[in-house]
């Protein structure tokens, strides 16, 4: 346990530093302020600080006291379960947005952008047909039936417009 | 007495049609969810929070905020009574305010044979517990509210001080792993424009962070994602016990002479219950513990406890839903968080457009009053659907989890995303689920953080006013007595840990390890 206690701590100092860092001005408030404020880096600054002290402290106690021997996961087993579902997520939010990025003259794509509902089917038909291991059809009809519901529920329901695919944009798909 | 005045419209408010049909829908949510061991009630109320929203603008006819925030406190009580019910039948608890029924509920059901018997002592206990408080919501939230209005910039700061001190002095977890999470809350809160002077900060140039980073989708993803991670690395151990969630009649007279015997003790946890979910920070989970071991202390027959004593039912739940319903009492008088889920909900009443605390109770009479009769009709409802959908909801255990595990992520996305339309928003929350789950295993806690976001925009704005009247000299917090008082507090409660620590160690120092010694 004693390196992932300490190297979490790190983490929690360094996003700490780079706070403190960027709110560093914390000491010569703006021209502007009114007497008697600090500014508007000083408390942000202040946060930070406390932040950084808290988190030597617990990297300090992770490295002078008795920590269990175990690792975070208990076994291989957990830490593959929890990718399993932590990968797919990733993939999953990556494929509403897509990845590509613009120049002025062109758009270049990586990732097509597949939108909410065209992911959603993806991701929770692979699911089931990956981890639940179902029948075709019935991962077929997981594919069309969860992403319809979503629709009628939220877009005609909510009135919420979710993230359409770029096979909406030509017209192809109505999401 | 003008609170019966007021508690009268309050339900006329509550009991309009739109608004009772909604507290149905969330309660039966909070159930599922209540039932659902990957997802708590706080994730389930984050995850739903922009629905309450549309909810709020009228997207269905004659809704308006009473109806949303009945609708958000509705989940709430669903995932209160819900919790359990798997806890019992399953020994797998639904919420984290359900792990204490392990030990006298399961055993009931299993050993003893009777699941019926526990249910129903389960819920006959938690309506008490949640009746009890409401009242004292009733008669207390008026006059909390009218002290809290004469509160200048510096007696809020020092209560928002005094809220902080509390989650780190009362905490479950390593202290200082609880500063470090407030911190970063804080530190989260105040990124974008600055409210006073408008400055940017800590957005690195880009523009897409000078709004701020939402407390919506940090919230989803710490709670939402992070627990449905964490219960993933569970799915290998579980293994489902089939007892029949049958609940009988016989049953709920039993569990009527069983309250009645326990009368005392239920009454008395259910007040010591609300005034522990009153505290900043510990809602019911804390409370049902504490219940549990009160319940323990009193009993003439210990050795029944961990066997199936129907005290070691009531005693803890009567406390965790008189928590629940009290940790909604400083956010609507004061607008500080008694709880996770009930930062969950303010950010909710932030999101309407309205600003927790007194000015409630002039501005949204309606709104307060109208929450406070749902309290009472919620439970009411809760406790006659549990008593009669509990095979129902045991069969929601049966939906598998792979299709059910990648659905919360779903509408976890949808919740982050729909808030402002934002795919920037959903990236902040797959990346606080990984967080979360993270924080989670390491034992860092999560509600310092998630009240610290929520509470770290105003906490700074009185800060800096009080600084401003004071002329830049924090003495200025010493002026008024209330806020020298609540400082002293909160100073007492930070060094608590510190004081515990050095008394621990003076005693192992001072007395020769040995049975002797042992037994001080």
């Amino acid at each position: 346990m004693r390196p992932y206690q300490v190297a979490t701590a790190a983490a929690i100092v360094l996003i700490a530093a780079v706070a403190m860092f960027d709110s560093s001005a914390a000491f010569n408030p703006s021209a502007g302020t009114s007497p008697g404020d600090v500014g508007a880096r000083w408390y942000p600054f202040w946060a930070a600080a406390i932040m950084a002290a808290a988190g030597l402290v617990v990297a300090y106690r992770a490295l002078t006291t008795p920590q269990s021997a175990e690792g975070v996961f208990a076994g291989r087993t957990t830490l593959f379960a929890v990718l399993k579902l932590a990968l797919p997520m990733l993939v999953y939010a990556t494929l509403i947005g897509g990845v590509g990025w613009r120049t002025e003259e062109t758009i270049y794509t990586v990732i097509p952008r597949l939108g909410f509902y065209v992911a959603t089917a993806l991701y929770m038909g692979g699911f089931a047909w990956w981890i639940g291991r179902y029948k075709i059809w019935w991962v077929a009809l997981i594919l069309v039936a969860f992403p319809l519901v979503i629709f009628v529920a939220f877009e005609v329901g909510f009135r919420v417009s979710l993230p359409k695919s770029v096979l909406y944009e030509q017209g192809i798909l109505p999401f | 007495m003008e609170v019966f005045g007021q508690l009268a419209g309050g339900f006329a408010t509550a009991l309009q049609p739109i608004n009772i049909l909604m507290l149905f829908v969330a309660i039966v949510l909070g159930l599922v969810i209540g039932v659902l061991p990957g997802l708590g009630g706080t994730s389930g109320v984050a995850i739903l929070l922009p629905i309450s929203l549309f909810i709020k603008n009228g997207a269905l006819p004659g809704s308006n905020e009473v109806t949303a925030i009945i609708f958000l406190a509705g989940i709430y009580w669903g995932a209160l009574f819900g919790g359990v019910i798997t806890s019992i039948l399953f020994n797998i608890p639904g919420e984290p305010w359900a792990v204490v029924l392990l030990f006298d509920g399961f055993p009931l059901a299993k050993r003893l044979g009777r699941p019926g018997l526990a249910l129903a002592s389960s819920f006959v206990s938690s309506f008490v517990g949640a009746f009890v408080a409401t009242v004292l919501f009733t008669f207390f939230a008026l006059p909390i509210a009218d002290k809290a209005l004469q509160f200048g910039p510096a007696e809020l700061f020092a209560v928002f001080v005094l809220s902080f001190a509390t989650l780190i002095g009362l905490g479950a977890e390593a202290p200082m792993k609880s500063v470090a999470m407030l911190a970063f809350g804080l530190l989260l809160a105040a990124v974008g424009f600055d409210t006073i002077t408008g400055e940017q900060r800590l957005n690195f140039g880009q523009v897409s962070l000078l709004s701020g980073i939402g407390f919506v989708p940090v919230t989803i993803g710490l709670f939402g994602i992070g627990e449905i991670l964490a219960s993933a690395e569970e799915q290998g151990i579980g293994y489902v016990e089939k007892l029949s969630a049958r609940l009988g009649l016989q049953d709920v007279r039993e569990a009527f002479v069983e309250l009645w015997k326990r009368i005392r003790l239920v009454l008395s946890n259910s007040i010591i219950g609300f005034f522990f979910g009153v505290l900043p920070g510990h809602g019911a989970t804390a409370a049902s513990f504490l219940g549990y071991g009160l319940a323990r202390q009193y009993s003439k027959n210990k050795e029944n406890f961990g066997k199936g004593e129907i005290s070691g039912i009531m005693g803890p739940q009567s406390a965790a839903d008189a928590a629940g319903v009290a940790s909604l009492v400083p956010m609507i008088t004061l607008g500080i968080p008694g709880s996770p889920t009930s930062a969950v909900i303010m950010a909710g009443l932030f999101i309407w457009g309205l600003t927790p605390g007194p000015v409630l109770f002039i501005q949204h009479e309606n709104f307060v009053w109208g929450l406070i009769a749902s309290i009472y009709l919620g439970h009411l409802m809760t406790f006659v659907l549990c008593l009669l959908a509990v095979p129902l909801l045991a069969m929601i255990m049966r939906v598998p989890y792979a299709i059910i595990t990648p659905f919360i992520i779903v509408i976890s996305i949808i919740g982050s995303y729909s808030l402002n339309n934002s795919m920037l928003d959903v990236f902040i929350t797959v990346i606080f689920g990984l967080v979360g789950y993270w924080l989670r295993k390491l034992k860092y806690p999560l509600a310092p953080l998630v009240v610290a976001l929520v509470l770290g925009d105003s906490t700074e704005r009185e800060l800096r006013k009080a600084l401003i009247a004071g002329h830049g000299s924090p003495l200025y917090f010493f002026n008024s007595p209330l806020s020298t008082v609540l400082m002293l507090t909160a100073l007492v409660l930070v060094l608590l840990p510190l004081i515990r620590t050095l008394r621990a160690r003076r005693r192992g120092a001072a007395v020769t390890p040995g049975p002797a010694g042992a037994a001080h």
